[in-house]
């Protein structure tokens, strides 16, 4: 196989008029969904619509940073399934994802933060999954480019050490998805965009798209950052999400010098080499909605003063390229995985923000279920959209989220 | 090597030399000189080895646009040594080398490149499983270029500077300085930004014509002294543009000259028009080879000459497709470099007076001929030419091959201010569409060359900046418009972009290792879009941001996919250059909040946290148990400087109205000379924020808020209250006032010393609100709170006599031994009482009932339409939320740490503060847990981190722990 050169998506489908199911997204999860839905269920007569090409949404432009020490007891199992299925997942799609098990290390700059991490990591071993609290030394020995001085502006009280976690080659998991997916005869199409979702007696009935009608009982939205306007200008219905730039840059590539993913919330700032050698950073979203991805001057300067402190040998390296994505954040930052209600037939999976990368293949994995029986799998069922009407919010985060003045 | 001397277009200072280590050895360059410029002189020819196939890379370009010459200089990994200029004592490095970069141990690779075909990392090294890891690690050692130690820290003195400017030009070259005249005439503010060291573009070293007896170079020369002698023109040179941002927002960074008070600088200008004048940078011509050491691009080759006085070779092969190119042969032949030949990609379109003065110095000029092949391991020592179609081929020995296929426009700066840009097929550029507002372009990149019109572009471009901004009007820009018309058009392009290869080692991106073989592999296996093109093959990822690649790729996808529609350009994203992380940093500080008894704090001997935006005294005691701090409170009195609370006067007609849309609680019933707790939810009804509200007056009302939400507050108040078109004012008085919390059985003694009033219970009794000076002067605002839960009085003072009022109470308490108490001391007293503070005891999602302070709210008030009231008369009736509960551990040795998990097969809840009290003996604490569980009596388990399944016991107790009466804080 090395040395042949067949389209790995094999050649072009055509749009059929009809379809048992149709994703509009080709992005992580609309993918995922596809290839479980295909390998699961037996369900093969599934098109995934594309608007521009596989991987052009937040597929393309995250920093790939895997990891299951979640907060709250919904998420930490569904993330933790997640994060065990990328091996399984290179061997099965036959396409090396390039998963570096290189564990995870959040920063702690205040008790409060060690506190928080102690919930989060007792939450983790209540579940199984391994996760420590360390000290500031002993953080320093695993990165010794850590910054342990006091006299920072947030001085490094301990961390939060998650040995299975690390980074996976995002590029990898998109084409090695669709390379699954149209293996078992799912048509992929790019360049192709969804403009309306029909539905009648209050179920769905198919979907127009820039190439055409398609006829459907049941569509699955998962189009990333798009996803909370899609819903609303085709099926009316008004998600609590709000849609933020978030943006990622890399230095230079350089010999290995982090080993771990690190990461500091009080720093807004996080940092891994890829396999590549570059320093990938990034972190908070900017604090406005929007739906450009476009990068801003204030920060790129941000991120490298953020790193001088507690990084500084960084501070002899360069930035070479900044990038923008969108990240759909819900008030409770958890997704919505909804099926069938309020409308037959019609499925979402959004919210994701800025960790809808680690859970694709375990969202996927029971969205496809949710989608073939038409039953929400209970690992879904805590993300039900009517939450937000009852008021009873994940608790996801710790601390109140002020991305918007409205939460 | 000898240098050539005495021309006017050298920027080589030949009097003055600059000395530089490299390979142990001290090697000598002059003022002026680049670092890979002096490394040239001294006979380098092989600066670095490349990515994956650690080939011998030299110079190609002189502006940075791979990573060819890229070293590591004084310890900073990846410096572009072809345009860093040399400062004496630069110790140098090559880069990626096994051994030397003469004879480098890994270059063996190169052969096994077809091992290695596009992204075959994706296809191989997971099979069997176990061979991932190792691989990996083979893969990370591989890759990167440059190291960087983990203690590494960088020398030198990093600034930043915010301009405002009414122009600014982007590139210093004869487009970019007549814009700038043109716009300074006017008198407004132009700025120039430059990336060389000297104003004058590719005008700078150029001998052709730009009129009769006036070469390009001399005209150039002309243009900066009257940019440079403009007053309201400030010029920055060594200045890259790196990010265009909305409104014209600039950023660059500036390398410091040696007199500068700075090693780089970040440089971010707000201009209110822009003119682009980039100019055009050589498009790399692809073919077997194309990046040996000895290949180079015209300009390059020609600069060395002209700029820097090095011949670059002794016998030379130009492969060039443009006139540029003629030119340079020219030029080169005279200063005495042999020309073996010339091959012209273009059968027709030469200028005519070029080809005549080759002919004239019997070069011969091959037209449709091309270069294919460069012979030689290390270094050229022959080149195959070929005609265009690849059926005959000739070979000449030569130690130089000067290659180009065309040029291409530098866009980067107008695609960054979001421009589109499309394929032109006259020219072959990239070129915009719709330029954005109040930008504009000028020069060679719009894909004009006549000297003529590049200046006259130029003006266009400098007017209209004036028009946008309103300086001068439309109708000087249509006549100079006009004028520029007359003169010559758009050139036509060449279009070839690889010879007549089958591409194996034609390298369409140095930085990366890739070549024409690996594209069209990638496009067979279904890339078909120059984009993922790029993702898939790294093409156009490394540090010469994509200056090689950046036009051939779109333009051979297009060939190869033979797609109808027109070459797709890949992203362009800043910054445009690779930019040092300290420069961007710039001269970045750490700024906190302090109180105003931040040093009297600190004398005391408080150990300071940074909380939020402030800097607070956490502990006075060493041991953190605060058991002292505690003690004293309960049992005599302390103080606390509570100044980081957030303070707002709320007043105005409808300032009422405010209160009751935010607070749940009815102010309408709240009395002047009283004090009212209560708190502020959001839709969801959690809590966001609790305080007290004061009545002052009718509608004039004084609040506090935490700490942590006073900057958000009056945007809070404002957005709840936005359609209402109320009127009332806010005003933060956060750092106005200081606050200090005198606090214990002996406050009312102490404080009794320095007040002007009468504060016995009976005067002002729990929850009463006072104003009186102390000392006759100054002015308190005085409550009586129960934080704690002893006598307490809480004193807000004007920040400027803050310590003035704390040394008196210090003075007044010395008899009791009065002794400061810090946060955490505040923390277990006010858990003892079962307080909470929001953020400890509350999550995002606990609403105001889960808290147990439903008895805060008031139901009646409907037409307020208090934010979260709808949330919480939906949660009355909701079993299954948390409930804010006290707890008592079973075994009172100790209490389980904070953060700890109220587990049974599942999690229930989880602590939220617990500590072994001092005052009761008690190890005792509050959590959130599930409201089945939060019945007094019943029984509850911890699951701490890493207690290996061993859980502590403890049940559910009423709250408060300490004086359940609240006596104490009546006395
Ligand atoms: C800078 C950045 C860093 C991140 N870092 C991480 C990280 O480290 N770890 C992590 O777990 N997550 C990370 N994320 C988040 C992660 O990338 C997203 O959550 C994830 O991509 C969501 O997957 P998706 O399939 O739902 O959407 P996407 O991957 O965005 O795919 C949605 C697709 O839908 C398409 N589409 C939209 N509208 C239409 C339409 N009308 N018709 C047809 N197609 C349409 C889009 O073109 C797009 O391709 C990051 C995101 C960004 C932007």
């Amino acid at each position: 196989m090395l040395f042949t050169y067949k389209s790995l998506w094999g050649k072009k489908p055509r749009l059929k008029s009809s379809y048992e199911v149709v994703i509009i997204g080709g992005g992580l999860h609309g993918l995922a969904t596809a290839y479980y839905l295909a390998r699961d269920h037996g369900i093969t007569d599934v098109a995934i619509v594309e608007k521009r090409y596989i991987g052009f949404g937040g597929a393309g432009r995250n920093t790939a940073i895997v990891r299951a020490n979640q907060r709250t007891q919904y998420n930490v199992p569904l993330y933790k399934e997640a994060l065990d299925l990328w091996p399984v997942l290179t061997k099965e799609l036959d396409f090396n994802l390039m998963f570096n098990n290189c564990g995870n290390l959040n920063l702690m700059h205040s008790e409060a933060a060690m506190k928080a991490a102690r919930m989060t990591i007792a939450t983790a071993q209540f579940h199984g999954v391994e996760s420590h609290l360390i000290d500031a030394k002993q953080a320093k020995e695993m990165v010794p480019a850590l910054n342990i001085s006091e006299d920072i502006t947030f001085p490094i009280h301990g961390a939060m050490y998650h040995p299975p976690g690390g980074i996976v080659r995002h590029d990898a998991v998109v084409w090695g998805l669709a390379k699954g997916c149209a293996k078992k005869g799912v048509h992929i199409h790019q360049q192709t965009e969804a403009t309306a979702i029909h539905t009648q007696g209050g179920k769905i009935a198919g979907v127009t798209t820039s190439q055409g009608h398609i006829k459907t009982p049941k569509v699955l939205v998962s189009a990333g950052g798009y996803s909370a306007g899609v819903i609303n200008h085709m099926l009316g219905l008004k998600l609590p999400i709000s849609v933020l730039t978030i943006q990622a840059m890399v230095t230079q590539p350089l010999k290995p010098l982090l080993n771990h993913v690190v990461s500091s919330g009080a720093y807004h700032c996080y940092a891994n080499q890829t396999l590549k050698g570059e320093i990938a950073t990034g972190a908070h979203m900017d604090p406005w909605p929007n739906y450009t991805t476009q990068t801003t001057a204030h920060y790129i300067k941000h991120q490298a003063e953020a790193l001088s402190d507690w990084l500084p040998c960084l501070r002899g390296v360069r930035f070479m390229r900044i990038w923008g994505g969108l990240a759909d954040m819900t008030p409770d930052m958890a997704p919505i995985l909804e099926g069938n209600d309020p409308i037959g037939g019609f499925y979402m999976d959004c919210g994701w923000g800025y960790f809808g990368f680690k859970s694709c293949s375990a969202a996927g994995k029971y969205m496809a279920q949710f989608i073939a029986t038409e039953n929400c799998p209970d690992m879904l069922k805590p993300f039900n959209l009517r939450r937000y009407e009852k008021h009873q919010l994940m608790g996801e985060t710790a601390a109140l989220v002020s991305y918007t003045p409205d939460n | 090597m000898k240098r050539l001397r005495q021309f006017p277009t050298l920027h080589i200072d030949t009097n003055e030399t600059r000395s530089l280590k490299y390979r142990g050895k001290s090697l000598q360059g002059f003022a002026g000189d680049t670092v890979a410029t002096a490394l040239y002189a001294n006979g380098i020819r092989i600066f670095s080895r490349s990515l994956k196939y650690h080939r011998p890379r030299g110079l190609y370009n002189l502006d940075g646009e791979s990573s060819n010459t890229c070293m590591e200089v004084d310890g900073v990994p990846n410096v572009r040594t072809e345009n860093t200029l040399l400062k004496d004592g630069m110790v140098v490095k090559a880069q990626n080398v096994k051994g030397s970069v003469d004879h480098d141990l890994m270059a063996f690779i190169d052969k096994l490149d077809w091992l290695m075909p596009a992204g075959f990392y994706y296809k191989t090294m997971h099979k069997p499983a176990a061979v991932w890891p190792v691989a990996m690690k083979a893969i990370r050692k591989a890759a990167g270029v440059g190291t960087i130690s983990a203690d590494y820290k960088v020398k030198g003195r990093y600034d930043e500077i915010f301009l405002t400017a009414d122009v600014c030009v982007i590139g210093g070259g004869a487009a970019g300085m007549m814009a700038a005249l043109t716009a300074a005439e006017s008198g407004v503010r132009v700025i120039v930004l430059e990336s060389r060291p000297h104003l004058g573009g590719c005008w700078d070293y150029r001998t052709g014509a730009y009129k009769e007896n006036k070469p390009l170079f001399a005209r150039a020369r002309e243009l900066a002294g009257q940019v440079e002698n403009t007053s309201n023109i400030r010029v920055f040179k060594q200045t890259s543009m790196v990010g265009a941002y909305n409104n014209n927002l600039i950023t660059a960074f500036q390398v410091g000259k040696s007199n500068d008070a700075f090693t780089e600088r970040y440089v971010e200008i707000r201009s209110k028009s822009v003119v682009v004048a980039t100019g055009c940078i050589e498009r790399p011509l692809i073919f077997e080879n194309n990046e040996r050491p000895g290949v180079m691009q015209v300009a390059c080759a020609h600069r060395l000459a002209r700029s820097y006085g090095l011949l670059p070779g002794e016998a030379a092969v130009f492969s060039i497709g443009h006139d540029l190119g003629l030119e340079a042969a020219l030029d080169l032949f005279d200063l005495g470099l042999k020309i073996r030949c010339v091959a012209d990609i273009r059968e027709d379109g030469h200028d005519a007076g070029l080809l005549a003065a080759l002919a004239e110095r019997k070069i011969p000029v091959l037209k449709g001929w091309v270069a294919a092949k460069a012979h030689g391991c290390k270094q050229v020592t022959k080149v195959t030419l070929a005609t265009l179609d690849g059926t005959v081929k000739r070979h000449i020995p030569c130690d130089l091959l000067v290659a180009s296929a065309g040029h291409t426009p530098v866009n980067g700066p107008l695609i960054l201010a979001q421009t589109n840009i499309a394929y032109d097929n006259h020219s072959g550029f990239f070129l915009p569409k719709k330029l954005p507002e109040k930008m504009f372009s000028a020069g060679w990149m719009t894909g004009r060359s006549h000297p003529q019109a590049i200046e006259a572009s130029g003006q266009v471009a400098g007017l209209k900046a004036l028009a946008a901004i309103g300086v001068t009007d439309k109708t000087a820009v249509f006549a100079a418009e006009k004028e520029a018309a007359a003169l010559p058009g758009i050139d036509r392009g060449c279009k070839l972009v690889t010879a007549p290869v089958k591409g194996r080692k034609s390298f369409i991106c140095f930085d990366e290792d890739t070549t024409i073989k690996n594209i069209k592999q990638a496009i067979d296996m279904g890339f078909d879009v120059p984009e993922l093109i790029k993702r898939f093959t790294s093409a156009g990822t490394g540090p010469g941001q994509g200056g090689i690649p950046g036009h051939n790729l779109p333009l051979f996808v297009s060939k190869y996919t033979a797609s109808a529609s027109k070459p797709m350009p890949t992203a362009v994203r800043p910054p445009l250059v690779p930019t040092l992380l300290a420069t961007y940093a710039g001269a970045h500080h750490h700024m906190f909040k302090r109180t105003p008894l931040h040093a009297s704090q600190k004398k005391g001997g408080g150990i300071f946290r940074n909380i939020g935006v402030w800097q607070r005294a956490r502990y006075f005691s060493s041991d953190f148990d605060c058991k002292d701090e505690i003690l004293n409170v309960r049992n005599n009195v302390g103080l606390l400087d509570s100044s980081t609370l957030g303070k707002f006067r709320i007043f105005g007609p409808d300032a009422l109205k405010a209160l009751q849309r935010l607070y749940v609680s009815d102010m309408s019933k709240l009395k002047q000379g009283r004090i009212k707790y209560s708190a502020m939810c959001n839709d969801d009804g959690c809590v966001i924020d609790d305080g007290i509200v004061i009545k002052r007056g009718d509608n004039d009302y004084y609040v506090t808020t935490s700490s942590g939400r006073a900057g958000n507050t009056v945007e809070w108040f404002r957005y709840h209250t936005r359609y209402d078109g109320w009127q009332y004012h806010m005003v933060n008085l956060t750092d106005a006032m200081g606050v200090i919390n005198i606090s214990g059985p002996n406050a009312r003694k102490v404080l009794k010393k320095i007040a002007d009033a009468d504060i016995s219970n009976n005067a002002f009794p729990f929850a009463g609100y006072r104003e009186f000076t102390v000392k006759n002067t100054i002015p308190v605002r005085a409550m009586r709170l129960g934080f704690v839960g002893e006598l307490s009085f809480e004193l807000h003072v004007p920040s400027s006599y803050m310590q003035s009022v704390w040394d008196m109470l210090m003075a007044a308490g010395a008899e009791f031994n009065i002794k400061n108490f810090g946060l955490e001391a505040q923390n277990v007293l006010r858990m003892e009482k079962g307080h909470i503070i929001l953020g400890q005891e509350s999550e995002q999602r606990t609403n105001l009932l889960d808290l147990g302070l439903g008895f805060l709210w008031d139901r009646k008030k409907t037409a307020a339409k208090t934010v979260g009231a709808v949330a919480l008369r939906q949660a009355e009736n909701d079993p299954g939320r948390f409930k804010l509960v006290g707890i008592r551990m079973q075994d009172d040795a100790r209490a389980p740490r904070d953060g700890a998990l109220i587990v049974d097969t599942h999690v229930r809840g989880y602590v939220a503060t617990a500590r072994k009290s001092f005052t009761t003996g008690e190890a005792v604490g509050m959590a959130l847990v599930e409201s089945q569980l939060s019945k007094p009596g019943s029984r509850l388990e911890i699951y701490e981190d890493e207690c290996n399944e061993i859980r502590l016991q403890a049940r559910v107790v009423p709250m408060p722990f300490y004086d359940p009466d609240g006596q104490r804080m009546k006395m």
